[in-house]
């Protein structure tokens, strides 16, 4: 196989699909990107056997078809550090890839093509056809709110539910909860639900371009996305995703609406005194004012004193900050609705003008 | 098969196999009955690892000659008389039952004289038939038992004996054992006519100390506290090896439950629980511990061997044990431990610590103090440390110029009014790694790292203990398939739960949901933790787990918090850690139970140069 490449061109594909490419492997070939030149295209493809990304380049002149694994990391060092708008050439034969740029040449090894594992795509069931901007809004709405190497493993990452005419993503780690919806056009006739794994949500999001139309193809193991510029193929978390429906506080009479700015600074104001292992935080409501007291175990103390729209009871909860600070930057309005129901219950969280996304908090008892 | 009733000689080789298992046990079982019969000395002789001889003599009340053949009968004892006294036993023994069995696997010897009788008297027994033969012997008042060729009536327990040193070996264990409970009686030892132990009786705390170092080694001595605690009825003594000297095996513990040796699951876990946060990890506490506590609170007839017992109120001794383990291991300052090892309490002053083999002793402790004093550089008076005369010493030694000049810079300077802290002034850093400083008694050499993080955790303990509880409900409840004896307890313990910021509900006959945890443990493992405290809850009514995980997090983060290696700290820097270091809690190990200082007294090191010879 023999191709050459401006360096631009041929980073583009690889920066696509190396985030896939884990650092660490016990299975030599996962650390490998196959590289398949076919029909003067040049095909990259990464995978760790649960997510796999192919990204695309035309390649013309000098070629000759064929494929063949190498080393995905340096592949992508050597690249990158070459310099803007070199012509790289590459070839292999007898195991070995050449890689010559200018005066640099580099010699890498390689594993052989047939032994690299594809992701099994399977039959779809359903498509979605969504534009590439909303559904990118929608994983970055709500991706903060996904857990990490949970022990149940299903929140470990996003849920989309899909109904003919609707597409809601829900994350959540047990303590907080983001749920976003957009409206699309689906094949569905009943509700669907998937749930996409933390490392598939990662990359979709870092794929997504702004303005595309893209369509989604949902089978019963997997989903799959085909672009010009990249397909991407994720397989699907097998578990049932707690019912989110039960968790949305229902009820809710205490309604404070502040605006987003202020409150994000304050809130960020109030956390570098909170203690820093829970960072608890107190919100104290009265009429038209929402005052904030954090203290950690030096005894120190930090007080803000917001202005809020609140004609409601006095009333005293606790929360993470983390977890506030979290949602008033997933929202992008310039007012944010609080929705209380007590100081044991759970707390919402929207914008009060445009209600496609949802929050939902967890008080602390402090 | 026809059921038939079992001849007594099968029954007592049958009952043999429980207490009689090899030589050790027999002597065990003699001694025990030696002490019980009022003994100040008991000599032991061996031959050939006891298979062949075992004759323990004592000077205890002795046997009457009537009552010799019923010495050797089963369920016959002088020990106990009714129900009432076995519920508060206050002897080793009472089970009636030691003898007999012996008698029925070996060739016995009983030979007694009583105080006021004119003669003694042998019962002689061998094996089986039981017929036992008086004969009058020569004897002072005491008690001599003669086992001549143990199992030489059973085959099949003679294979089981190991060779002679293995069981020569136990044997030894079990002396060292009982030998360690009674201080107040003498005991040697023979073996194959070659003497191996003679311990005095131990009636000092200084003889004791020494008694303890010979038979569990001087190094334990040398780094134990000691212990003793009263609360109501219950008292607790010993010596408690420091965190810093712990062993890899649980093979350095030995605890005693009014004078008897025990193993027991809620006492061990009571002192590894005191132990937790200090000890490094794997490793084992070393002890040798005595409980007192009255009779009738513990009930020792649980196994014929008595190795384990029941305790009346195992959560509240439980409880006792740990705190006060706890207290005392947390106490350990500097201060305390220079005064014990480098120079010796002023009551032991002429005897080094060092010393505590036993061997020349008695050459050590016809040597004048002042001797040993000036040999550390003056000590003087039995109250604390005259200081003077020491840094005198040094700034000659030095040369260090005059006080005017470098006041700021040494902190000698005005030291001759004020006391040298334990610690003493930081001279310099070496390798960014560790502070040198010098005290009354030498070279300080502290691990910076170490000392610090110990500092920044517990003050990070104390603060989260002053804030309380926080807890943090979960929006996506939990549940748990456990046992339902678990979901029972999950009901019964709520409010216990509810303390330490948990909060379960039962959901179903053997499932639970957790709905509330612990702020502080947001990202731990609810599944792992509540599942450890269920067991630990049932298995011994108290649960540490979340103490236990909390600290784990706190010493991570002061872990994280604290100076590392290579950061260059200047005197003032150096000599504020040391002056922690006096105030805290466990200051002599890391989090992860590492020394965190040693001490290089002025006599080590002289030795390295040997000076002075």
């Amino acid at each position: 196989m023999k191709f050459s490449l401006e360096r631009e061109a041929l980073l583009k594909p690889l920066q696509m699909v190396v985030g896939v490419v884990e650092r660490r492997q016990t299975l030599p070939i996962l650390s490998n990107v196959l590289l398949t030149l076919r029909d003067g295209r040049l095909s990259v493809t990464a995978t760790d056997l649960e997510v796999e990304i192919v990204g695309y380049a035309a390649v013309s002149g000098e070629l000759e078809e064929g494929e063949v694994t190498i080393p995905a990391r340096k592949f992508v060092d050597i690249c990158r550090s070459l310099p803007d708008r070199a012509m790289v050439s590459f070839a292999s034969a007898d195991g070995r890839a050449q890689v010559k740029s200018g005066r640099s040449r580099f010699t890498l090894s390689t594993l052989p093509a047939n032994e690299f594992p594809s992701v099994d795509s399977g039959d779809s069931s359903a498509t979605v056809a969504i534009a590439s901007a909303a559904l990118k809004k929608l994983i970055e709405a709500t991706a903060f709110a996904m857990a990490q190497q949970d022990v149940r493993y299903y929140l470990n990452g996003m849920l989309w539910e899909l109904t003919a005419d609707n597409l809601r993503v829900v994350a959540t780690d047990g303590h907080r909860m983001a749920l976003a919806d957009h409206p699309c056009e689906s094949s569905v006739a009943e509700t669907s639900k998937s749930i996409l794994p933390r490392k598939g949500v990662v990359e979709l999001s870092r794929l997504l371009g702004d303005d595309e139309q893209i369509e989604i193809q949902l089978g019963g193991n997997h989903l799959r996305i085909a672009t010009p510029g990249f397909q991407f193929i994720s397989k699907l978390v097998d578990g049932a995703y707690p019912d989110y429906q039960r968790v949305l506080p229902k009820g809710g009479d205490k309604i404070i609406e502040g605006d987003r700015a202020e409150l994000k600074q304050a809130f960020s104001r109030t956390a570098i005194l909170s203690n820093e292992k829970y960072r608890g935080i107190k919100l104290n409501l009265v009429a038209g004012q929402l005052l904030l007291t954090a203290n950690n175990p030096e005894q120190e103390q930090a007080e803000e004193e917001v202005a809020v729209d609140y004609s409601g009871e006095e009333l005293e909860l606790g929360f993470n900050v983390s977890y506030l600070i979290d949602v008033v930057n997933a929202l992008k309005g310039e007012k944010i609705r609080l929705t209380l129901v007590d100081a044991n219950s759970s707390a919402l969280i929207e914008d009060p003008q445009q209600g496609s996304a949802l929050y939902v908090v967890m008080p602390m008892r402090l | 098969m026809t059921i038939k009733i079992l001849s007594p000689q099968l029954a007592n080789q049958i009952a043999a196999g429980e207490v009689v298992e090899r030589p050790a046990s027999v002597v065990k079982e003699l001694i025990e009955n030696s002490l019980d019969a009022g003994a100040s000395k008991v000599e032991i002789d061996i031959e050939a690892g006891g298979i062949k001889l075992i004759r323990i003599r004592d000077n205890g009340s002795g046997i009457a000659e009537q009552q010799l053949p019923l010495a050797l009968a089963r369920h016959a004892t002088s020990k106990i008389d009714q129900l009432a006294d076995l519920e508060a036993v206050a002897t080793l023994g009472f089970r009636g039952e030691a003898l007999a069995s012996i008698a029925s696997v070996s060739r016995l010897t009983l030979s007694s004289a009583t105080a006021g009788a004119d003669m003694g008297w042998a019962a002689v027994s061998a094996g089986r038939d039981m017929a036992v033969e008086l004969k009058p012997v020569a004897h002072p008042v005491g008690t001599t038992v003669e086992v001549r060729d143990l199992f030489f009536n059973t085959p099949a327990r003679r294979k089981f004996l190991r060779t002679e040193n293995t069981e020569y070996g136990r044997l030894d264990e079990v002396i060292k054992k009982v030998a360690l409970s009674r201080f107040d009686v003498g005991f040697t030892l023979r073996h194959n006519q070659r003497s191996q132990r003679s311990l005095l009786p131990a009636t000092t705390q200084l003889e004791q100390e020494r008694r303890v170092a010979d038979l569990v080694g001087p190094a334990f001595m040398q780094q134990a506290l000691f212990v003793d605690l009263h609360s109501a009825e219950l008292r607790l003594w010993g010596w408690l090896g420091l965190p810093t000297f712990s062993r890899s095996q649980a093979d350095l513990q030995h605890f005693y439950v009014n004078g008897r040796a025990i193993r027991d699951k809620v006492v061990s876990h009571a002192v590894r629980q005191a132990y937790h946060d200090v000890l490094y990890h794997g490793r084992h506490p070393a002890y040798v511990l005595f409980l007192e506590m009255p009779a009738a609170e513990v009930d020792v007839n649980v196994h014929p061997t008595k190795h384990e017992v029941r305790f009346r109120d195992s959560r509240h001794l439980h409880g006792f044990i740990t705190s006060s383990i706890k207290r005392t291991v947390a106490a350990d300052r500097p201060a305390d431990r220079l005064a014990q090892t480098a120079l010796g309490s002023p009551a032991a002053a002429p005897l080094e610590r060092d010393d505590l083999s036993g061997q020349s002793s008695l050459a050590l402790r016809s040597q004048p103090a002042a001797a040993l004093s000036s040999r550390v550089g003056g000590v003087t008076g039995s109250q604390g440390i005259d200081s003077s005369a020491a840094i005198e010493s040094f700034r000659a030694l030095y040369g260090v110029p005059g006080a005017a000049e470098v006041r700021d810079a040494d902190p000698f300077a005005n030291t001759a009014a004020v006391d040298i802290p334990p610690l003493g002034f930081a001279v310099a850093q070496l390798h960014g790694v560790f502070i040198l400083a010098q005290n009354a008694h030498g070279l300080v050499i502290v691990d910076t790292h170490a000392a610090h993080e110990r500092i920044v955790y517990e003050r990070l303990k104390v603060a989260f203990e002053g804030e309380g509880v926080v807890a943090q409900p979960l929006l996506v409840p939990e549940s748990l398939a456990v046992s339902e004896r678990e979901a029972d307890l999950v009901e019964e313990a709520a409010a216990l739960l509810a303390e330490l910021g948990i909060r379960v509900e039962r959901s179903g006959r053997e499932s639970v949901v957790v709905r509330q945890i612990p702020a502080l443990l947001r990202g731990s493992q609810v599944e792992s933790l509540v599942r450890d405290l269920l067991a630990d809850l049932l298995a011994h009514g108290v649960s540490e787990r979340v103490a236990e995980q909390r600290n784990e997090l706190l010493s991570t983060m002061a872990c994280h918090g604290s100076v590392r290696a290579n950061r260059k700290l200047t005197i003032a820097e150096m000599n504020a850690l040391l002056r922690d270091m006096e105030v805290t809690e466990r200051s002599g190990q890391c989090n992860h139970g590492r020394p965190t200082w040693t001490q290089l007294s002025m006599a080590e090191l002289d030795k390295l140069f040997m000076r002075g010879r």
